[in-house]
């Protein structure tokens, strides 16, 4: 049995129908600016404008989370960085006026500079609370 | 003649799925729509039967493809998968038509307007009648011997297309040309000079 999958095996009238077949079912053209027309598209689908809106929050949401990791690590090097400083001035302190706290508190010395540092600290500390309480009220 | 598996066709489908599995997606659907734009076109043509309809069925067609194709799972082969898109995107636009007064529709008017020209005015254009009969075709046959042409003959295409068996298209292809056959017999069109002289 001839199939028109092998137009040949048929007779001289199939040959030339299917000759004439392929010269008159030419392909249609693609429009021409259909590839301008499906990329519109694309861009109008809500689709994308999801996945737009998606990359631009991860963006964000990733600079946001890049800046707080720079506070955070700028936080971390002032702390130490007053730490040490903290720790050396008093160092120097001590070492500068232990000879004038022994010659006026004689042996209450070892009680004189506990007392004097805590004073020093809780002056600080006041220092430091104030103007964060100040800053505080300043804020919205 | 026949081209039933085109070899580059699966190294070619298969770039593309490489590119999706790297995560290239825009790539992937760039070379997608350079191999598969015509033929999708085509479909929608040969479904349709209105190049205007056609048109936006196809892009409609590809923006589906480009919305799903992070999604595809590759459990069917990538032409299956567009086509398979695009016929159902043909097949809604079909059913939204029929709901329409159906003397506006241009496919209606059109196959009215062929079976009306099959007459002795439209022999002088024979190419023209032989477009017109196929046009006359039942649906299924025509579908069939409109993509059998355009596809450059590849039965495989055709059925891929379609979603139809191979063995179903060329059972189809066989019964539509023997019908073109009966009726150009019936116009006494058969002599095999005729269309090989003057179809040209």
């Amino acid at each position: 049995m001839s199939t028109p999958a092998d137009p040949q095996a048929d007779g001289p009238f199939e040959t030339a129908l299917d000759g004439a077949l392929a010269r008159c079912l030419v392909p249609p053209g693609l429009p021409q600016d259909f590839r301008q027309q499906l990329r519109a598209a694309i861009a109008r689908s809500p689709s994308t404008d999801r996945a737009r809106l998606r990359a631009a929050l991860e963006q964000e949401h990733a600079q946001q989370l890049a800046e707080l990791q720079t506070g955070y690590v700028r936080l971390r090097q002032r702390t130490l960085g007053g730490l040490i400083g903290g720790a050396f001035a008093a160092g120097l302190l001590i070492t500068f006026s232990l000879p004038w706290i022994t010659a006026h508190f004689g042996r209450d010395a070892v009680f004189a500079l506990p007392a004097i540092g805590s004073i020093v600290g809780l002056a600080l500390s006041t220092r430091s609370w104030w103007q964060r309480s100040a800053l505080a009220r300043l804020l919205p | 003649m026949q081209q039933d598996n085109p070899p580059e066709a699966g190294a070619r489908d298969q770039d593309i799925v490489e590119l999706l599995r790297g995560g290239a997606l825009e790539a992937a659907f760039e070379r997608l729509i350079d191999r598969y734009e015509r033929k999708v076109y085509r479909l929608c043509c040969s479904l349709l039967r209105d190049p205007d309809q056609a048109e936006d069925a196809a892009q409609e067609s590809l923006v589906r493809v480009w919305k799903a194709l992070a999604k595809y799972d590759q459990r069917a082969s990538l032409s299956t998968w567009i086509y398979t898109i695009t016929r159902n995107r043909c097949l809604t636009a079909i059913e939204r038509r029929r709901d329409l007064d159906s003397l506006s529709d241009p496919a209606v008017e059109h196959e009215a307007e062929a079976a009306q020209a099959v007459g002795p005015q439209a022999e002088q254009d024979h190419l023209a009648v032989l477009r017109e009969l196929v046009e006359a075709l039942p649906e299924r046959f025509r579908r069939v011997l409109t993509l059998f042409y355009y596809e450059e003959r590849s039965v495989t295409e055709v059925a891929q297309m379609l979603g139809l068996p191979e063995g179903t298209v060329k059972t189809n292809l066989h019964r539509a040309r023997a019908a073109l056959g009966e009726r150009l017999r019936v116009l006494g069109l058969a002599d095999p000079q005729f269309w090989l002289e003057k179809a040209e």
